[in-house]
């Protein structure tokens, strides 16, 4: 099994051979810095002092032929092929406080939300706790690479882990999840990651944004915030964007939490009404332009976590930005 | 507390046209020295885990190595996408030899 040494922080840990060198790291507690886990996003980047690696995915869309020349490899799809030093910057932002661990789950239920976003709920062979708002890495039988989908339940004891996935036209991983992955089937789970988790200590109230995709981790984070007895009587706004009328389907899983209507708050909006779908008398337009009118200087005071397309995840961190909302109250992981 | 001085390096310890990373009091930063003046932001990229002390710097800008966006080495204001969220600067001097910010 691979050594990897870090030079710099005087550390060393162990990456078995079906592991990569950032979630090995992470496995071993490390502030190994990364975010989309998937080659994606760049930020778990270092620099290969001494020995080989091969990269999982292949030209992976965070890495760039500067970084080949500089010698610098993406850790979360890095896999060693000898004993390797390295060098990079570990933060304490990035140590996981439940680590992920691979493990199996298998597929006990699923339900439909909407006409392309459906409930997969897999039991674990051995449980892993996680924190609302993490992912998992899922090893979807027939598919090439690991996908990230964030978990949008809650538990105690790690048992069961779900997910609500929305469906990519003609994608290979949805496909195969939506159409050909059976009750009693089992896939990989590795998790969980990511650092747009629950803040139970914050002691603001909550805003919560999601589109599309971005709905289960919010999910997860409002039925988090409802169980927590540190944030009881906190208001919690969620915002949902979608696209039409048949997107929206937060208010049915939202509705039966305790405190909906209280303190819960649900603001949903359509960006493209269809005139021969559904009918919508709600409200129209982007959600980040809701968020603005419906919030306004409060956005300043409140914790904020949201997930989405990058479109949307681009116009919500303007809007901070313009508010000035100190980074620290803002939780989002970039999968992009 | 506002106002407090803290030394960061001696002038000799920056090389014209590069920077260093000084971690102080809960601090990391990006002590930048540009023609012999002396500017200071906090080192990690406001974009995600990259150091800006470690970028390239062209003429006040300086670029963040993980994702190729850049700011403005004596304002922090963005200068170029991926980021957008402006970098803290500290208002810095030089007595004698020696670089102080003020928190």
């Amino acid at each position: 099994m691979p050594l990897i040494s870090i030079p710099a922080a005087n550390l060393s840990f162990d990456c078995p051979d079906d592991d990569t060198i950032m979630r090995a790291a992470v496995r071993n507690g490390l502030g190994f810095p990364y975010e989309c886990n998937v080659g994606s996003c760049g930020n778990c980047k270092f620099e290969l002092l001494e020995g080989e690696i091969e990269h999982l995915r292949q030209n992976p869309p965070g890495w760039s032929e500067r970084d080949l020349q500089r010698n610098r490899y993406l850790g979360c799809q890095a896999k060693p092929l000898s004993d390797c030093k390295i060098k990079l910057n570990l933060r304490d932002h990035y140590k996981s406080h439940i680590l992920p661990r691979k493990v199996s789950g298998k597929l006990m239920a699923v339900h439909d939300l909407t006409h392309d976003i459906r409930e997969f709920q897999f039991a674990l062979d051995v449980p892993v706790a996680f924190v609302p708002g993490q992912y998992a890495l899922l090893s979807v039988p027939g598919i090439e690479g690991a996908r990230a989908y964030s978990m949008g339940n809650i538990t105690d004891d790690g048992n069961q882990w779900h997910f609500q996935i929305k469906r990519v036209p003609n994608g290979l991983a949805t496909s195969a999840l939506f159409d050909r992955l059976k009750l009693g089937d089992e896939i990989g789970l590795d998790g969980p990651y990511g650092m747009a988790y629950l803040r139970e200590e914050a002691p603001r109230d909550l805003l919560l944004i999601a589109g599309g995709s971005g709905l289960s981790p919010m999910i997860s984070l409002t039925r988090g915030a409802a169980a927590s007895t540190k944030l009881n009587g906190r208001q919690l706004h969620f915002f949902y964007g979608g696209r039409t009328a048949s997107d929206m389907c937060a208010d049915r899983v939202l509705g039966s939490l305790p405190g909906y209507g209280t303190n819960i708050h649900y603001y949903p909006a359509i960006s493209m009404p269809e005139t021969d779908g559904p009918q919508w008398s709600g409200r129209t337009g982007f959600i980040h332009d809701y968020v603005r009118e419906a919030m306004g200087d409060k956005i300043r005071d409140m914790e904020i976590y949201f997930a989405g397309p990058p479109a949307m995840a681009e116009a919500v961190t303007r809007m901070i930005v313009e508010y000035k909302v100190p980074m620290a109250q803002v939780h989002f992981d970039q999968f992009y | 507390m506002s106002g407090q001085k803290i030394e960061l390096c001696k002038t000799s310890d920056v090389d014209e046209g590069s920077a260093i990373k000084v971690e102080t009091h809960d601090l990391i930063l990006a002590v930048f020295n540009l023609n012999g003046a002396f500017y200071v932001m906090d080192d990690t990229c406001s974009h995600g885990p990259g150091s800006l002390s470690e970028g390239p710097i062209h003429g006040d800008v300086i670029e963040c190595d993980f994702h190729n966006g850049s700011f403005n080495i004596k304002t922090g204001e963005v200068v170029d996408p991926p980021c957008m969220i402006p970098m803290k600067t500290y208002p810095t001097h030089v007595e004698g030899e020696a670089v102080f910010i003020e928190i």
